[in-house]
């Protein structure tokens, strides 16, 4: 065929394909400048000792990733974001879905109860961050307040202050913006079922507890899977809300691994550290990442 | 249907409860923003000021230079638009409609770039650019911020070229325009809507960024209104309602723009199961 008797230069060097080129170089030259080259610096980085002005200094190989794979602090920063990305996600997921559910029931004013679902989402994070600071605040905040004014809760914690309820109060805040996205996507396929599909179920008998895993949640399942990955690498990747509220303390208790990345670099100078643990946690991303990325693709080509 | 009615009875209370509760943060922010200074250091608190202080809104604009704040994020977050647009458009056209070895796996580099945090790459950028000499400046978070919301948008834009019928091209092809031409004259004005909501993506990222401007701006007259926000909390003495008056008006432009890209996002996000 006349394809295969293309040569090879042909097909890299015609009209169409150098266009292309043309198109894309710009975009592909900022990319390597301000992104490609910085990872790769980061992992060059990570072989040498630096000085506090982040300046490379001796060659040490592996040196620094034996030093932070025995230093117990790398390893609670692990555990922490595990715990962080595994109780944010599926909270996330089970109150959107629950959302989703409720925005599907058909009544006026349905629509204004979506947009002011969305809010927390469609907000700047810095800035909501900020206002829960305010409502987690100790002395002046509105929420302690209310818990034991209601009864609720007579004698809350300090919030940000103790260790525990800081990880919670930062984890709920994460949760609380990552909510209306879940939502939005189940509600968007939800809509997408066709209604016939439950009302035959329905005629067979099939209860609405029963239609909702075999129709529902059937039905959403690419979706499912999609969002939940996408919210993975969100709810993992989140450095603004835990620097805003507690700035990684008290006592490093809410350092969670992309927050002492910025915490080892700026506040305790040890680029060399920081480098380590960017490309231990750009590893595990770039996994995540191919497999949302393969995902995605399977769903648009079906 | 009968399942509809009874479901209403309780949707609209549950949905009613859990907005409460959501939404909890806004209310304080718009009742702080409008107690007066002994108001809001009252313990225990009030959730309702004892009379409304119009006058906050002066203050915070006289007092605490909120203009100079406004204008740095302005002009970053414009800058990074028009910088974002140039890169990502002419891209997304071409991974859209040209053919060309590499298309698959730039379309498989871009979605996997989308993904990426700005935090693992903090250390070398503060390097690059100070070497640069581009510390402190808005240039440098122009840059950044257009670059990182280059891959959605390309991606976004991608999508939203494909959903122009090809006939229209190649008949301009066939009539004897060039590419480019067809490109600038046909396709951009059909795609003015995807090309909008891109523009405000991008330029909602900007206003929002924290990171790169926490780490690379530490002069006060270039901080954008993140920043100058979080500077006002920390002080040990902070003026909540002045916090909370700035956050709200910091808030009005994002929370329309979003509003207006909203659905085209929620589709670009979770790809093709989902309708724009």
């Amino acid at each position: 065929m006349a394809e295969e008797s293309l040569s090879l230069r042909r097909r890299l060097w015609n009209p169409e394909a150098r266009l292309a080129y043309a198109l894309i170089l710009p975009t592909v030259a900022f990319l390597a400048a301000f992104m490609f080259y910085p990872i790769f610096y980061v992992f060059v980085m990570s072989f040498f000792r630096t000085n506090k002005l982040s300046a490379l200094t001796k060659f040490v190989g592996f040196g620094n990733f034996i030093d932070r794979l025995q230093d117990k602090e790398f390893w609670w920063a692990v555990l922490r974001s595990v715990i962080w990305t595994a109780i944010g996600v599926s909270t996330k997921f089970l109150l959107g879905l629950a959302i989703a559910v409720l925005l599907n029931v058909k009544y006026r004013g349905r629509k204004t109860a979506r947009m002011a679902f969305i809010i927390p989402w469609a907000s700047s994070v810095p800035i909501s961050a900020l206002l829960w600071k305010l409502v987690y605040h100790p002395d002046f905040g509105l929420l302690n307040r209310t818990l034991s004014v209601t009864g609720l809760w007579p004698k809350p914690p300090g919030w940000l202050g103790a260790p525990y309820s800081a990880f919670g109060a930062c984890m709920w805040v994460d949760i609380w913006i990552g909510i209306p996205f879940f939502a939005l996507v189940f509600l968007a396929g939800m809509q997408a079922i066709p209604q016939e599909l439950y009302e035959s179920a329905h005629m067979d008998g099939a209860g609405s507890v029963r239609s909702f895993f075999s129709i529902t949640l059937a039905g959403l399942q690419e979706l499912i899977l999609i969002s939940t990955l996408l919210s993975a690498i969100w709810t993992f990747n989140d450095f603004n809300v835990i620097y805003i509220l507690t700035r990684a303390g008290p006592a490093d208790t809410t350092n969670i691994l992309i927050t002492s990345v910025y915490m080892n670099a700026f506040v305790d100078r040890r680029f060399d550290w920081a480098a380590v643990q960017s490309v231990i946690t750009f590893v595990i991303l770039t996994i995540v990442s191919v497999i949302y990325a393969r995902f995605y693709f399977r769903q648009e080509n079906a | 249907m009968r399942w509809q009615t009874r479901s209403r009875w309780i949707a609209v209370p549950l949905t009613l409860l859990i907005l409460v509760i959501l939404l909890f943060p806004f209310f304080v922010m718009i009742s702080t923003m409008l107690k007066s200074g002994r108001d809001v250091y009252t313990v225990p608190p009030m959730w309702i000021p004892t009379h409304i202080e119009w006058s906050n809104f002066v203050n915070v604009w006289t007092q605490y230079d909120l203009v100079r704040y406004f204008r740095a994020s302005l002009i970053i977050g414009l800058g990074a638009t028009a910088l974002n647009t140039l890169l990502s458009v002419p891209a997304a056209y071409a991974v859209a409609r040209l053919r060309f070895p590499g298309r698959k796996f730039a379309m498989y580099l871009l979605l996997m770039i989308e993904m990426f945090s700005p935090v693992i790459v903090i250390i070398s950028l503060f390097k690059i650019v100070a070497s640069l000499h581009l510390l402190d400046t808005y240039g440098a978070l122009i840059i950044l911020d257009a670059l990182f919301t280059v891959a959605f948008n390309t991606w976004m834009m991608n999508g939203y070229f494909k959903t122009i019928p090809k006939d229209i091209e190649e008949a301009a092809l066939i009539d004897g325009c060039t590419r480019v031409q067809t490109m600038t004259r046909i396709m951009l004005p059909i795609a003015v809507p995807g090309l909008v909501t891109v523009m405000i993506y991008a330029f909602i990222f900007a206003w929002n960024e924290f990171l790169f401007a926490l780490t690379l701006i530490s002069s006060k007259n270039k901080m954008p209104l993140t920043i100058a926000l979080y500077n006002f909390v920390g002080q040990y003495n902070t003026q909540w309602q002045y916090l909370t008056m700035a956050a709200f008006l910091a808030l009005i432009p994002v929370l329309v723009l979003f509003y207006l890209i909203e659905k085209r996002l929620v589709a670009g996000l979770a790809g093709g199961a989902v309708k724009g």
